[in-house]
């Protein structure tokens, strides 16, 4: 079942691409080829590195079709990548075991949560960014954004270090 | 408790820097809208942490099992505090393997709730194994935090060898002093006839025999041969081994000793066992039930350990090894040491009898069948018949077992003739 929702994620992560940019239908199959490789072999690195590649495939689509910003779409591939890893790493946990049929859907509750609190933070992120535009200098954005960027990977790495 | 972060998290990390780095350089906000769910989710390590609040309690079916036998262990988790996913590795001591169920488990428990989870062991051979010790590994509800402990409860279970019913065992040469099943060349109560005698005062009128006193006109009583026990000595030969594991000339032997020792204790005899080889041990002869549980537990303990020294029986207490003892010498016969101790002990004038568990056989069915293989066996077998010669020509008694025939199919060559009053001198 585990791995099911994790297949369906990786398709879901094709489509978008594939409807995102058509011409990259290809390297999406490629990408959902290695999901469905990470999946059936439970292997959690490869799991990852299909995750980053289609990251690379939808910049490569989103910098191909030149379309305009639309949030929604990248915060569904957001939480598909989420359920593809988590997908994958559970897959990993219950491999020959004893499960009971809570596991899938406490994981299946969890996510739905996620996805209810990344909406409410986008809304938030959005409206926040539509006030702070204006005062904001052009050349400055890129670094801003760059600066910014880099600020939050070290808090969130210096997180995970703590919790080590 | 011991709690980590897991690699889950550090590949949510790696994803996340990943997408705002494209981000970035593509400057595309798409992308860091991308890495907000990730972000978010990592966020939540900044959490303090709670841990887990649970209890553990684990059962096993049995604390004995005979070879083959099976043990169901039993695990029963009870949350105090709300458990996301909780991974509980149960005990699979080497040699052992799981028929039914499956001994990890991953359960997901609210607080208040109790879960109980249980699976069959399957214990192909003898050991002594420990099913105390369970691996617990708790998971935040983000699965991003970790916590590990082990349950340490300590549950030993016995796993004791297979056990023939043996019908005809090596019958001993001197008996002792107490009652038994043998018929002592000594007078007086027993059961079978032994002598006549004439009547004198004490006898009982019972014991008159009617028909001799009649002929021979004075009264004239019958005597009985007493019925004794012996002293039994097994001696196991643990200096080396062949053949596939749970099946090797060891545990084919310990089976052999094992059923020895319950057909002499059901005889009423008293038991010992003497193990040879790296590390020597003994059990002092006694008789009854429970002398089965000292010699099993013995046996469950006995392995080859190597050594270059050979041991001296001379070290075993005169109380462990009588003079007036059977020994029945349990071997493979594959060290040299060992040949060289029962032949001192035939020199010592023991009443000894060689059970040889045979090598070849053992080896032939663990190794694949080939025409190299069943020449070198065929050879070998006959170099160990001049060498079984070579110990029956010291006048010792060599019973032969090539398993898989029956242990009793061995045993029925040592009918020793039951010792006579007139033989007895």
């Amino acid at each position: 079942m585990i791995r099911l929702v994790a297949s369906g994620s990786a398709i879901a992560l094709s489509a978008l691409v594939a409807f995102t940019a058509p011409e990259l239908t290809m390297a999406t199959l490629a990408g959902l080829l290695l999901a469905a490789v990470a999946i059936i072999a439970r292997w959690r690195w490869l799991a990852t590195a299909v995750a980053c590649t289609f990251l690379v495939v939808y910049t490569a689509a989103l910098l191909s079709v030149r379309a305009p910003l639309t949030i929604v779409p990248a915060l569904g591939f957001g939480l598909a990548l989420v359920v593809l890893l988590e997908g994958a790493d559970l897959a990993i946990r219950v491999r020959a075991v004893s499960v009971e049929g809570g596991v899938v859907r406490w994981a299946l509750a969890r996510w739905v949560g996620l996805g209810a609190g990344v909406f409410v933070a986008a809304v938030l992120a959005v409206a926040l960014a539509g006030s702070l535009a204006p005062t904001l200098p052009d050349a400055a954005s890129p670094l801003l954004a760059a600066a910014g960027a880099l600020v939050s990977v070290l808090i969130l790495a210096s997180l995970v270090r703590r919790g080590a | 408790m011991t709690a980590r972060v897991t690699p889950l998290a550090l590949s949510l990390l790696g994803v996340a820097a990943w997408a705002v780095s494209l981000g970035v350089l593509s400057g595309r906000p798409e992308l860091l809208a991308t890495a907000l769910p990730i972000l978010l989710l990592l966020a939540t390590l900044a959490r303090p942490a709670s841990r887990p609040d649970y209890s553990i309690a684990h059962e096993i079916s049995s604390d004995r099992a005979f070879e083959g036998g099976a043990v169901t262990v039993t695990v029963t988790v009870e949350a105090r505090s709300p458990l996301a996913l909780i991974e509980l590795l149960g005990p699979l001591p080497p040699g052992s393997a799981v028929r039914l169920g499956n001994h990890r488990a991953v359960l997901t428990l609210r607080a208040g709730a109790t879960a109980r989870w249980s699976y069959d062991l399957h214990f192909p051979g003898r050991g002594l194994h420990d099913l105390g010790t369970i691996a617990v590994r708790v998971r935040d509800r983000f699965g991003l935090r970790v916590w590990e402990c082990r349950h340490v409860d300590p549950k030993p279970v016995r796993v004791y060898p297979r056990i023939v019913p043996l019908r005809h065992v090596p019958r001993p040469a001197h008996v002792q002093a107490s009652v038994g099943d043998y018929v002592s060349p000594a007078l007086g109560e027993g059961i079978e006839p032994g002598d006549i005698r004439q009547f004198s005062p004490g006898d009982r009128i019972k014991q008159v025999n009617w028909r001799a006193s009649l002929r021979l006109g004075q009264l004239y009583v019958t005597q009985q041969h007493r019925e004794r026990n012996a002293d039994v000595v097994l001696m196991l030969d643990t200096l080396a081994e062949v053949g596939a594991p749970a099946d090797t000339t060891l545990d084919l032997g310990i089976r052999a000793a094992a059923s020895l020792a319950t057909a002499y204790l059901a005889r009423k005899d008293r038991v010992g066992l003497i193990t040879y080889g790296g590390v020597m041990s003994w059990v002092r002869p006694r008789s009854g039930p429970a002398q089965y549980e000292r010699v099993a537990d013995a046996l469950l303990r006995a392995d080859v350990v190597f050594t270059y020294v050979a041991k001296d029986l001379l070290r075993v207490p005169p109380r462990v090894l009588s003079p007036q003892a059977l020994v029945i010498a349990i071997t493979p016969l594959l060290d040299q040491r060992f040949s060289k101790a029962v032949l001192d002990l035939a020199a010592r004038g023991f009443d000894l009898v060689v059970l040889v568990v045979s090598p070849v056989a053992v080896t032939r069915v663990a190794l694949a069948p080939s025409l190299a293989g069943d020449l070198a066996g065929r050879l070998w077998a006959l170099e160990r018949r001049s060498e079984l010669a070579a110990l029956r020509r010291h006048g010792l008694p060599v019973l032969e077992w090539r398993p898989p025939e029956p242990l009793e199919a061995a045993l029925v060559a040592a009918r020793r003739p039951r010792i006579r009053l007139a033989s007895a001198g």
